[in-house]
Order: structure tokens, then sequence, then C-alpha cells
């Protein structure tokens, strides 16, 4: 049985990871993500919960835990501002879902193809964000587009460095 | 209906938790009166709930990571980023050293503006007229205590002029050159200044002794000089005015070489040992000032006035003792007028009258008294009348009442 699920691990590409990695990645994410705004004053063009959720939702194929963790990821980061909490919840959700849904499909080895993607699903979050403001929720939520796509330049840059950090936690057979 | 959620688990889950959330936000936004969405000012209790979570989890690697930034810039700033560190530490000591020297050059000026801020307020002050001049440098020699200033003949320095501070006496100017002038001080065993001691008014010479102390040589032994005395100039040397102050007296020795003299030793009160500044007397006429000349034409005045009033007292006496009872003048005038060429403002006070004792020999100047015969006079010794003044019935003027006395006009007129 142990050696079918292997089988069928390496048939599927799944990778997998430490538990600790799985807790401190997303952590901080959200901690750095919170913190380095002071640092930087208003140039935090990257959303580093999004990355996290990206590429774990990549790595592990599975569009029902990216799901769940861009879920997460973004409820966390509604529960630190004063707005609702749901928004980007809802953004990242279906990032994490589409990010788990196209890792199945693509080669997630491929950086230039992480990266692309990353820097599509950082435009589609924002754009589902203020979606949900505006048509949802019937408050006024203006898109910024240029600096959403610098936030996704930003995002995929950092990516850039993350990526392949993250893959050297990875748990090779 | 497996097969179906087997199938559409993915999208199934995305739509149950889009859906939760949806419901979530649903619960936080109200519309209000004026149609508008907005969130409440209070979270619900669970969107509350969510947020205390997030803060908890989020805090505390927050915190650790700003101390640990505090850390990086501490150890950047302080151990790593500290290029050319050395180089500014050199210029910055040089800038320092430079400072203390501006610094110390500030304070000497500071400190000579004050001494000379108090040099020019006793200048303004003093009746004689003075120099402010510079001690600028001395002999170098210990047993020669000269000093010299940057005053000179050119500046209308004469020798045996009087060198004086705000504190005391100096010393006296010994060598005038054109540009400077030679002072010497009063501790010099050289040196003589006529000095009194200002309670018990004794006086002595102050000179010097060989460790540059002054001393009043040449005083008898008086157990009154105690230490403490002032010591004043007695202005007998014709070089120091009379009444500046010299000093105070230290102690009274015996003069090892005289008996019953002594010698007092004297406290300077000018600092002799660290002059900067002195005045020189160039002139012992006054030198009054605007308000002493005031205050002394004031002083002129009252002078004046309170001569007057005595010369005025004294002719109101005058008058008034010829109107005494019995030395009356019959052709005075009446009381109440007053006499040609006297001052009505100012009328004379009656001085009081005496009161008339009774003599015990009436003799020819007693007011009343009949005049006696000359050779009587003469045959009567005062002894013999001291006696036996019973013998003389006739002479008892003692009983007669003095409105009975009435001297006639002409014994009225011949007393003063």
């Amino acid at each position: 049985m142990r050696i079918l699920a292997n089988q069928h691990r390496r048939e599927l590409g799944m990778r997998s990871y430490p538990l600790l990695i799985y807790v401190l990645a997303p952590l901080t994410a959200l901690v750095l993500q919170a913190w380095l705004p002071r640092l930087l004053r208003d140039h935090t063009w990257f959303d580093l919960p999004l990355l996290v959720t990206v590429y774990f939702a990549l790595a592990r194929r599975d569009p029902i835990q990216g799901t769940f963790m861009g879920a997460g990821m973004g409820i966390f980061e509604d529960a630190l501002t004063h707005h609702a909490i749901g928004a980007n919840g809802i953004a990242k959700t279906v990032a994490g879902f589409l990010a788990g849904s196209v890792g199945v499909r693509i080669d997630v080895d491929n950086y230039i193809v992480r990266l692309m993607l990353t820097f599509l699903l950082s435009l589609l979050s924002g754009f589902i964000y203020v979606l949900i403001y505006s048509i949802l929720l019937g408050m006024d939520q203006e898109w910024r587009g240029l600096e959403e796509l610098m936030k996704a330049v930003g995002t995929s840059l950092v990516a850039m460095i993350v990526y392949p950090l993250l893959d050297r936690t990875q748990i090779r057979d | 209906m497996d097969s179906f959620f087997t199938r559409y688990r993915n999208l199934l889950v995305l739509l149950a938790m889009l859906l939760a959330q949806i419901i979530g936000l649903a619960v936080q936004v109200r519309r209000t009166d004026s149609g508008h969405n907005t969130l409440d000012a209070r979270d619900p209790t669970g969107v509350r709930l969510i947020r205390l979570w997030a803060d908890a989890v989020v805090t505390p690697p927050e915190q650790v990571f700003h101390a640990a930034k505090l850390g990086i810039v501490n150890l950047w700033q302080n151990y790593i980023d500290l290029r050319h560190a050395r180089v500014q530490n050199q210029e910055l000591q040089k800038t320092v050293d430079r400072l203390r020297l501006e610094q110390a050059s500030l304070l000497e000026d500071a400190r000579q503006g004050e001494r000379l801020q108090a040099l020019l307020n006793f200048q303004q002050r003093y009746i004689y007229k003075t120099l402010a001049a510079q001690a600028i440098g001395s002999s170098g020699n210990d047993s020669s205590r000269v000093f010299y200033i940057d005053k000179g003949s050119s500046d209308g320095i004469e020798r045996d002029m009087a060198v004086i501070t705000p504190e005391g006496i100096v010393g006296k100017v010994r060598e005038v050159f054109p540009r400077s002038s030679q002072v010497l001080a009063i501790n010099d065993q050289t040196s003589g200044a006529g000095v009194i001691l200002e309670t018990t008014r004794t006086r002595g010479i102050l000179r010097g002794d060989a460790a540059g102390r002054p001393q009043i040589v040449g005083i008898l032994a008086d157990q009154r000089i105690q230490p403490g005395e002032k010591v004043l100039t007695a202005g007998g040397d014709l070089v120091f005015p009379r009444g500046l102050p010299v000093g105070e007296v230290v102690r009274v020795r015996p003069d090892p070489d005289r008996d019953s003299f002594i010698d007092v030793i004297v406290k300077p009160a000018a600092h002799l040992d660290r002059l900067d500044e002195v005045l020189v007397i160039t002139s012992t006429e006054p030198q009054l000032s605007a308000e002493q000349q005031q205050d002394q034409a004031t002083s002129e005045v009252l002078k004046g006035a309170e001569a007057a009033a005595i010369k005025q007292q004294q002719k109101a006496s005058q008058i008034m003792a010829e109107r005494l009872p019995g030395l009356a003048d019959p052709n005075a005038p009446a009381p109440g007028t007053v006499p040609p060429g006297q001052d009505h403002a100012a009328p004379p006070q009656a001085p009081p009258v005496p009161k008339l004792l009774h003599p015990l020999r009436p003799d020819r100047f007693t007011p009343g008294a009949e005049p006696q015969p000359v050779q009587e006079q003469e045959t009567s010794p005062p002894v013999r009348q001291e006696h036996k003044p019973e013998t003389k019935p006739e002479s008892k003027p003692e009983s007669k009442p003095l409105q009975q006395a009435t001297p006639s006009p002409a014994h009225a007129g011949r007393n003063p």
C-alpha cells in the first residue's frame, strides 16, 4: 500500500514539506507583510501571503489545499485590518484554488511558469478584492491598476527569491 | 451521488468556502438610512475573536522582528558602519581642542571684563583723578617686589604717584619710562607708606619684610592692637591719599631689634600676588562728579543757611536780652513791635528768662542794690564779709522780693 502511494505521488509530482515549513512559511509571510510596511513606508509592493499560497498550491497540486490555504491567509490578512473579514479571504481562496488546479496541468518546476502564474494570480486577487468590495458589499473601492500592477511585479520578483528557498525545504524521496 | 461529490469535490469545496465567507461578509455589512452599505463600527463577537487571534499570532513575532531590527541597526551603526570614524574622531578632537582654547580665551576675557568693570566703577566713584593701567611684567626676582605697568610718562605718569586698586593700595611709581613705569609694591623691603590703624589711631610705617609680607614698624607696644583691625593710609607720606584701605592686622609680634616696640603684620587688601589692572592716582585734586558737585553745592547752601540762622538767633538773643525785666530800656519799643531793620518773616525767639538768685552779698552789680561807697568796699575784705554778713543790716537784699528790685535805668543800661 505504501509503495502504491509513493508511486502515485511521484506520478502526480506532488511535493512534500516538513510540518514546520507548513506552519512557519505562512506565519512568516503574514508577519512580514504586517511588519515590513513599517520599514518600507508606502513602498510595500508585494503580497507575501499570496506568494506563499500560490507556491504551496502549485507544489501540492491540490486545489482543495490551495483553497484552504488561500482562505486562511486571506482571512488572517483581513483580521489584521479594520476592513471586513472575508474580502481578502475570497480573493486568495480563488487564487489558491486556481493555482492548485493549474499546478496539476503545468510543470511546476519551471521558474518562469511559476513566476508568470504568480504575477497573474496577484493581479486577479487584487481585481477580485475590488469586485467584492464594490459589487458584493456595495462599498466604494477604487481600482488602482498601476499599483496593482506594481504589486504583482513586486510579488513576482520576491517569488524569484522565495521559491528557490522553499524548494530547498521540500522532502525528497 | 458519491460520484458527483467525488467528481466535483474541488469545486464544491471552493463554493463552500466562498459561500461561508460571503455570509461572513454579509454579517459584517449593514445598510444605512441613506442607502449606502457600511461596516459596523463595532465588530461582531465572532469577527472580533478572529481579529484577536490574528493579533495574538502576529504580535509576538512582530516584536521579535522589531527587537532584531533594533539590534541589527545598533550593530550596524555602532560596529559595522564606522567608515571614516577614525578620521572624524580626529577632526572632532581637533575641534574640541580648538573650542577649549577659545573657551579659555573667552573666559579670561570675561574675567578681565569683570575686573575692568569693577575698576571703572571705582574710578568713577573715586574722588581723585586716576589712570587705569595694566600690570605687564615683574622684576623676576623675589627680593625685588616691583612690577611694570603699561603706562608711562607719555600718559602722564610721574614718579611717586600712588598705585592702587579698588581693594587697596598697591605701591608707588618708582621709575617712569615713556611707555611704561616701574611700580614698587608696598610689600617690598625698601617701600614705605604712612599708615594708621583704624581703631587705635596708631600711626606707623608700612613696609615689606624679606618674605614679602607687609608690616608696620616703629610702633610702641600697645595691647589694644588686635588682629583684624583695619589699616588705612595716614596721608602723611605725600604719596598715598589719606584713608585708603591698606589691609588688616594679621598678628602682632615684638620688634626683635628694639624693646618696647612691636611689628604689626598686615595682610594687604590688594591682591599683590596677582595684579592685572591697577589705578595710578595722577592728581590729588578732587575730581568731583556731577552728583558729588551737586551734593557739595547743597551742603554749602545748607551750611550758609545754618550760619544765617545762628546769626539771626544771636541777634534775637541780643534783642531779647535788652527786653529782660529790670534790664529793659524804657525807651525801647513796645512788645510786639518789630524794631527797624529786623526781619518780619523770622521773629526772634524769646530766650528763657533766667531766674535771679538772691545774692548773699549784694554789691553794686546786683539789680536794685544801692551802690556802696568805694572806700567801704575796699576796706571790707571778702573774707570778712563772708563771715560777718549780719554786721551790715542795711545790706539784706535777699529779703526783698524780685519785683521790688527794679534796677535803675542807668544800671540796666550798663548791664550787658
